[in-house]
């Protein structure tokens, strides 16, 4: 049985997203906006965007596209894995090119997902340019890939352990560490 | 979530559960997106080696798995009977073995022995998909054809097909049987006793020999190719007779319910099971069935391919 | 060696001559002889429990030599028929080159003495290389020794011809052994048409394709008087039509083969080309109508249409695999099965099928009288075991029995005073 321990709580995490909305406003001036969109990487980037994009609407007055990007085409390891998951809807409506990207996903680990979310988002269009902002940054990125915006960061938490973000149906999050499960073969 | 695909192999619906059914369609929803994109293209099998096995030829099935393949990225081979050693007396385990020795990831077979992919399956590591074997099975047709009736009616619960033609050669109905009966749909079979065999009845679908009652009540029409040689073989008097009792023309049309779809896997005989004009018509979903016949495929070769374990 | 030996404690049952009790069974240079004048110098050998028979004949055997010795040869077939329990098997002449002239019974002969374990019966064919065209020299044939004639595997089409064929066969009171088989019916049929066929779409053989035959075979033994047999009468028609002809006292007999009567149709899911045979396995109606018709006596005789192919042959996809299965070593155990355990059949009665019942059809005296040629098969009816394909005395493995968990076996087996297995100590 996996052991499920806290390691930061809702309040922990809606001041992470608060500080996450204000570095986006900060960067982004208001006129700006306009070709601007959150990308959420299925599963928990997806519930992460659309509060952002609330987050930022509540600083700015104005609600930005939270897109939904589902990787599974993209993914490298295709056969290293005993099953496959339902692949789920992505979801771009806007146009990709000259467009400025926010990637967001819950937790920065190896990298690898980020990998492919580039990949995907740039079979869309030629964006001006892609951010990425993660709730949790584990601080050890296996590939040259780094969170522009990082709400936590947990370089502490021991890579035996698998960092997990739960979404509640109110939209608040909490994060645990829990063991990795025995069919988990990379990371 | 819980639910995950583990088949190394695609082989015949009949073999699928319901809930597979189901998820390869839903997966075949978002490969088809990819197809209506700029980029057509996604890396899913990237470094994979695909070969496809035509010991019976084939046009429209095999262009439309090497589009697939190459919209997967994978790295494609094709084989037909007659470029394998099969002509030159081996024998065919042999001859995919030999295949199987180049690292091969997956083999999209057609074969004219029905259960011949079953053969091979079993001896076998990398993925066997069955592009057709015989007058058995033909899944991915199927697959297609269940995808685009559920894309036009919204379920496949509860609808009434009528499949129209030679049952008794076809793997294509054989394998829209399946399909269709798992996922809760009625089958009505249509077409001369000589074509349709009673039997059919035994797996809980209707048998009928007469075109007007066979469409009455049907939601989809799907109309099989009827080929010329069974005419030689005594199965019909002749092609016209056939096509004035068992073909889809103006006057035949009128047996139809107004919104039922008319279906054909391909290649149409125009004016013997399917007049032209219906073809083209209204209620003609045939050439989405091409489109989606390639956003079926790959799914397919993705979910097999994500089960060979290398 | 095993010159001289008597078999005691075995409960005897010799159907041929109505004996069914526990007494001694004493052989001496291949001869029955009188147990009670036999002195200490007889082996003892204990068959207590057993049940000692007359031997096993195998109406139905394909040697495959000369011709085709990777699959099978008269050694190694002659062996599997030995450890299967058979003392004497009937070779079908569909070798290559056919046994259709007096020169190939004489290399039958030859080479069955040389190599050949137990008794090799010669058949000899109905038409010129059994093509069902010209009629073969079955005056030669009889003379050169054959006991039965057949065109197995193939079947003379030309109702003229079978005629004139079977009016002539009488006339050298030979029986003919016929596979009964329309052509045209048959087409390029891979197994029989039924819910199966439709299911898989596999071409299907109907079972009219065989009853048409069986009818027409039936209506030829009325008029020419010759006897015929039905080789592996598959169909619940067919039993039904020789069920009628002997209810008439025609000159008609049957045989059922071990896969007919306890295999059907649906195993052809599989797609393992060692449900391939032709006949096709059937329906599990037609399965049951032949064990009634075994039961009931319709049918007399069990024969296993042993037909030996090599793996590259049967290793190939279902529609190019040729037809049949090995049956030697099966026969026994499964008929056991489901004839004696599951069928309640008399001990007495099955054994006939295998004696007296094939026995009847060559015209051979076959019983354990003394004075006759020491032909022996001692049954154990309660002997648990799994088939084992790969301790097979055949050459060929195409068998779809193998794992198969059995309750009953021979465990002897004396042909012409010979032992040639024994499982006993």
């Amino acid at each position: 049985m996996e052991k499920k321990a806290l390691l930061f709580d809702s309040d922990a995490t809606s001041a992470a997203i608060a500080r996450i909305a204000d570095a986006v406003v900060h960067d982004f001036k208001t006129g700006e906006l306009e070709d601007f969109a959150f990308v959420g990487i299925y599963e928990n980037g997806v519930p992460l965007a659309e509060r952002l994009a609330v987050e930022v609407e509540k600083r700015c007055g104005y609600h930005p596209v939270a897109a939904k990007l589902d990787i599974s085409m993209y993914r490298d390891d295709v056969g290293m894995r005993s099953g496959l998951p339902l692949i789920r809807e992505t979801v771009i409506p806007f146009e990709m090119n000259a467009a400025k990207v926010v990637l967001v996903d819950d937790v920065l680990s190896s990298g690898r997902t980020i990998r492919a979310a580039l990949d995907a988002v740039t079979d869309y269009g030629r964006p001006a340019l892609i951010y990425l902002a993660v709730l949790v940054d584990r601080g050890r990125t296996e590939y040259p890939i780094h969170a522009d915006y990082a709400g936590l960061t947990a370089p502490e938490v021991s890579p035996k352990r698998k960092i997990r973000v739960e979404f509640a149906e109110d939209g608040s999050c909490e994060v645990h560490t829990v063991d990795w499960g025995r069919k988990h073969r990379t990371a | 979530m819980s639910f995950t695909w583990n088949r190394k192999d695609l082989l015949s619906l009949y073999d699928l559960r319901p809930e597979e059914i189901t998820y390869l369609l839903d997966t075949a929803e978002e490969f088809k997106k990819v197809s209506q994109r700029k980029v057509k293209k996604v890396p899913a099998l990237r470094g994979k080696t695909v070969v496809n096995f035509f010991v019976e030829p084939s046009t429209r099935t095999r262009v439309s798995f090497e589009l697939a393949e190459q919209r997967l990225s994978a790295d494609i081979i094709n084989m037909s009977a007659s470029v394998s050693s099969l002509t030159k007396g081996e024998t065919l385990l042999d001859t995919v073995k030999n295949i199987e020795a180049l690292q091969v990831d997956l083999v999209v077979m057609r074969h004219s022995a029905t259960g011949a992919q079953n053969f091979i399956a079993k001896h076998l590591k990398c993925g066997v998909i069955n592009a057709g074997d015989g007058a058995h099975s033909h899944p991915t047709q199927a697959l297609l054809d269940i995808f685009t009736i559920r894309e036009k009616k919204g379920r496949i619960e509860g609808l009434k097909v009528a499949i129209v033609g030679d049952i008794l050669h076809s793997r294509v109905a054989r394998s829209n049987i399946w399909g269709l009966l798992k996922l809760g749909a009625s089958v009505t079979l249509v077409g001369p006793a000589t074509l349709v065999p009673k039997e059919f009845e035994q797996v809980g679908v209707r048998v009928c020999h007469n075109l007007q009652e066979g469409l009455a009540d049907a939601d989809v029409v799907n109309l099989l190719r009827i080929q010329h040689e069974r005419q030689a073989a005594g199965f019909f008097p002749s092609i016209n007779e056939y096509a004035r009792f068992f073909g889809i023309n103006e006057h035949t049309v009128k047996f139809m319910k107004p919104d039922a779809m008319v279906m054909h896997p391909g290649p149409i005989n125009r004016g013997v099971e399917l007049e032209g004009s219906i073809a083209d018509g209204p209620q003609s979903v045939i050439l989405e069935q091409v489109t989606n016949g390639l956003a079926v495929r790959m799914a397919v070769l993705f979910l097999v391919a994500g089960c060979v374990q290398k | 060696m095993n010159d001289k030996f008597c078999l005691v404690n075995g409960r005897v049952v010799d159907p041929a001559r109505n004996l069914d009790e526990v007494m001694p069974v004493a052989v001496n240079r291949g001869v029955i002889v009188d147990a009670a004048k036999i002195d200490d110098s007889y082996r003892r050998i204990d068959c207590t429990g057993k049940i000692v028979c007359p031997g096993f004949i195998d109406l139905h055997v394909h040697l495959r030599q000369p011709g085709n010795v990777a699959a099978e040869t008269i050694a190694s077939g002659t062996a599997a028929a030995a450890a299967g329990g058979f003392t004497a098997v009937v070779a079908m002449p569909n070798t290559s080159p056919a046994a259709d002239n007096a020169g190939a019974i004489e290399y039958l002969r030859q080479m069955a003495a040389r190599t050949g374990m137990v008794r090799v019966i010669p058949c000899g064919c109905l038409t010129k290389n059994y093509a069902g065209e010209e009629m073969a020299g079955i005056g030669s044939l009889a003379q050169a020794g054959v006991l039965a004639l057949s065109d197995d595997g193939k079947c003379i089409q030309d109702h003229s011809l079978m005629r004139h064929v079977m009016q002539y066969a009488r006339s050298f009171h030979l029986p003919v052994l016929d596979h009964c088989e329309e052509n045209s019916l048959k087409g390029g049929g891979v197994m029989h048409e039924g819910t199966w066929s439709v299911l898989l779409g596999m071409s299907g053989i109907p079972s009219i394709a065989e009853e048409l035959i069986v009818a027409r075979d039936i209506m030829l033994a009325r008029d020419t008087g010759c006897r015929i047999h039905i080789q592996h009468a598959s169909t619940a028609g067919s039993v039904n039509l020789i069920r009628a002809a002997r209810k008439k006292n025609l000159p008609v007999t049957g045989e059922a083969t071990p896969h007919h009567l306890t295999l059907t149709d649906e195993m052809v899911k599989t797609y393992d080309t060692n449900y391939k045979m032709n006949p096709p396995l059937r329906s599990e109606e037609d399965r049951k109508a032949l064990v009634k018709a075994v039961l009931d006596g319709t049918i007399t005789v069990i024969a296993t249409d042993h037909a030996p192919h090599t793996q590259t042959a049967k290793l190939v996809e279902f529609d190019n695999a040729p037809f049949g299965i090995i049956g030697l070593e099966t026969a026994v155990p499964l008929t056991l099965g489901v004839l004696v355990h599951k069928g309640r059949m008399p001990i007495s009665k099955y054994v006939s099928c295998f004696t007296a019942g094939p026995a009847q059809i060559l015209s051979l005296d076959w019983d354990l009288a003394p004075g006759r040629e020491a032909n022996v098969t001692v049954l154990d009816l309660e002997d648990e075991f799994t088939i084992d394909a790969s301790k097979f005395k055949s050459k060929a493995r195409n068998t779809p029995f193998d794992h198969w968990k059995c309750k009953g076996r021979a465990v002897l087996t004396v042909s012409q005073g010979r032992i040639v297995h024994s499982l006993l100590d």
